[in-house]
């Protein structure tokens, strides 16, 4: 019976998934804060092949049972979602991270996405060890920063716990020299942020932010606080932060007038598809529920 | 006659805080003010600030600090022959390796190893907090040139482990041949008999300060090897005090014109690199607080007790409860601290946790305070009135005074 039970929820979840309708208003009464967002249109809407599709998680390594379960939500949603990529912000391990850690805290919970062909691009985050920069399912060529390319859109990753002017020079020349449509960064710490144990790194924004600014960066992605935080766009830029993909801070987030839409109250992924002009996101909780979704357009690159 | 009194009041109120080094906490105290009230324009303001500060106006600091211990360790001077030094040497040792380990093994146990190159922050002394506490409880007192002989060594420990993993920025050549000039400038200034120092510091000084950069180290260090070509006179542990007048050679006409100057770049510094949020406490902040307020006094207390086993002396009259005040008196890491922050780690929030730490250790004066008042130490003995002059058996003991005049090298 118990395991009747266990194989029949995905099934419940992922029909839910399917069939709930994508909108930034409230997934749950007193839930999801923030203003409603343009519907995306994926996932209600076969998948464009042509579109780029990938995952964001964040503060995900833990090796506890919802990381585990943020991880089947990704893989049924992939079902329907099917994204080549994931990007990984950062405290992407937790705790020992001796081998073993990589099996349990990583391999385990993402096996069905592992197994496909996902490749996962992890940034650094404080409790990532700066040598696992090395482990081959980050996919970070043994840099602490880098870049990367898939379609029309420029990844750059940062390391924001050492930023230091090597960095600076190096993600000022990338994002100068970068000719595709979209300029997307990300990296741990989030420049604007509302969650109450972290927030905002002023200082980190005053060196970064010119740079995104002025090189035509549409989206940047962070994470830090454990919660989920969609910030109105800043200076033209549209900040996340995706910081409960295994860690979640409970009613942590205190929306400020930056605050576009947020969630608290359980762990989060998001689903990205960008085709042309046009960026959809969609902010799934543990349990299946969109908790934010909206279309984002890019700015001009120079 | 009623404008009077009011410019003497303001002159004392100058002069009492350029002697009790206060503009450097006035600075981080503004600075804190402005980054959490105001904090995009503080940071701007300071990161516009920062290289001008930090890599070119603390030279002046590190020069005079050079200068105290180069005077301390010619013949006649505190630091002269080993035995004088080596208990101050093995006690900061002592506190390094403590803090160090308290420091490591916290990180260790919240898993957050990029912050492991940061353990010469928690060994850090602040000269002029430690001296002010402990001459505030001691008055003169053996404690007080020990102190600081221990804060120097500290100090210097520190800058050598920073200075031999300055990771952050790319070696280049070029630096060993500018340095070679420097120094053989400076050596033929000092065989020319120069006795001014402004050919040192304009002509030697930006050689040097050029070697230091190109070579990927702080070049702020850049005057430390140009200090010790000008001449000197030996002189026993009186930091923070002012030089006699009227012997106008180099190094008295150097502390003389610096004097103010280097208090502004002191303001500046703790302007510039103290403005912290206070929301950007984290790992790194206790980190370093349990290893400036538990592992630095531990490892300094364990350091003499084994010191002692093996036949070192202290310094007649100080014992060990006054050791246990003496020992938290270092626990205040706050200038050196934020020095060697920023010179460990680049901006980011790792680094801002280091410099909250590093100001939160100045909890580490109302401690001393406290033990002292606990232990009844110093001028809260309970015979307090019997400790006035000890510092003059110290010198009578370990000191050899040398007349000044004649002795210069």
């Amino acid at each position: 019976m118990r395991r009747h039970l266990a194989l029949a929820l995905p099934v419940v979840l992922l029909t839910a998934t399917a069939v709930w309708q994508p909108s930034a208003q409230p997934a749950a009464p007193g839930a999801a804060v923030g203003a409603p967002a343009p519907p995306a249109q994926f996932l209600t809407a076969a998948p464009r092949p042509e579109s780029l599709k990938f995952a964001v998680v964040g503060d995900a390594g833990d090796g506890d049972r919802p990381q585990y379960e943020i991880g089947q939500q990704m893989a049924a949603a992939r079902a329907t979602f099917p994204f080549e990529l994931v990007i990984a912000l950062g405290d992407n391990m937790y705790g020992r991270q001796e081998p073993q850690d990589f099996i349990t805290k990583f391999q385990k919970p993402y096996q069905p996405l592992l197994e496909s062909g996902v490749r996962f691009y992890g940034a650094l985050g404080n409790h990532d060890k700066q040598e696992n920069r090395f482990y081959p399912g980050f996919n970070m060529g043994g840099e602490r920063f880098y870049t990367f390319v898939r379609q029309n859109v420029r990844f750059v990753v940062l390391d924001t716990n050492l930023l230091d002017p090597k960095q600076l020079a190096w993600t000022e020349d990338v994002l100068r020299d970068s000719q595709e449509l979209w300029k997307i960064a990300y990296f741990h710490h989030p420049l604007y942020s509302n969650g109450g144990r972290h927030g905002s790194d002023v200082e980190l924004r005053v060196v970064l932010e010119p740079l995104l600014v002025r090189f035509g960066v549409s989206v940047v992605f962070t994470s830090h606080d454990h919660i989920y935080e969609r910030l109105k766009p800043q200076k033209g830029i549209t900040y996340f932060v995706e910081g409960s993909g295994g860690r979640l801070r409970k009613g942590d987030l205190e929306p400020s007038a930056m605050t576009a839409a947020g969630f608290d109250q359980d762990r989060t992924f998001m689903l990205v598809e960008i085709a042309g002009n046009q960026m959809m996101f969609r902010a799934i909780s543990r349990t299946g529920i969109t908790v934010d979704s909206g279309v984002i357009s890019r700015r001009p690159t120079t | 006659m009623v404008a009077e009194p009011r410019r003497w009041q303001s002159g004392a109120l100058f002069r009492f805080t350029i002697d009790h080094f206060l503009l450097l906490p006035i600075g981080g105290l503004m600075a804190i003010v402005w980054a959490n009230t105001r904090p995009e324009s503080y940071f701007t303001v300071a990161h516009d600030l920062a290289f001008v500060v930090n890599e070119i106006g603390m030279a002046l600091f590190f020069a005079l600090i050079t200068q105290e211990v180069v005077e301390e360790v010619m013949p006649g001077g505190a630091l002269h022959t080993w035995r004088r030094w080596a208990m101050p040497v093995v006690a900061a040792t002592g506190g390094l390796v403590g803090s160090a380990l308290v420091y490591l093994a916290y990180i260790g146990w919240r898993y957050e190893l990029v912050l492991s190159p940061g353990w010469p922050v928690a060994g850090a002394v602040d000269l002029a907090f430690a001296y002010f506490i402990v001459k505030a409880i001691f008055r003169r007192h053996a404690a007080i040139p020990f102190l600081l002989l221990l804060a120097i060594t500290a100090d210097a420990l520190g800058m050598l482990a920073i200075a031999s993993r300055h990771a952050f920025v790319e070696i280049r050549p070029g630096g060993a041949a500018f340095m070679a000039a420097a120094l053989g400038l400076a050596f033929v200034l000092r065989r020319w008999n120069v006795r001014t120092f402004w050919p040192y510091l304009l002509a030697c000084g930006p050689l040097s300060w050029w070697a230091l950069y190109l070579d990927g180290l702080h070049p702020a260090f850049a005057l430390v090897p140009i200090v010790p070509f000008l001449p000197h006179a030996p002189r026993n542990l009186e930091l923070f005090t002012d030089a006699p007048h009227g012997r106008h050679d180099s190094r008295r006409h150097f502390e003389h014109v610096w004097k103010y100057p280097i208090q502004g770049v002191l303001f500046l510094f703790g302007f510039v690199n103290a403005g912290v949020t206070l929301s950007g406490y984290d790992t790194g902040t206790w980190a370093l607080l349990a290893a400036a307020l538990i592992g630095k006094p531990l490892g300094i207390l364990a350091a003499i007790g084994l010191a002692l086993a093996l036949g070192l002396h202290l310094p007649a009259r100080l014992h060990w409860r006054d050791l246990a005040v003496l020992a938290f008196a270092t626990s205040g890491g706050f200038t050196f601290g934020l020095f060697f922050a920023t010179a460990v780690f680049p901006i980011g929030p790792v680094l801002a946790q280091l410099k909250m730490g590093a100001v939160a250790t100045g909890i580490g004066v109302p401690i001393a305070f406290g033990a002292a008042r606990l232990l009844h130490v110093g001028r809260f003995s309970r015979h307090a009135p019997h400790h006035h002059d000890n510092a003059r058996e110290y010198h009578d003991q370990h000191v050899h005074h040398v007349h000044r005049a004649g002795a210069e090298t």
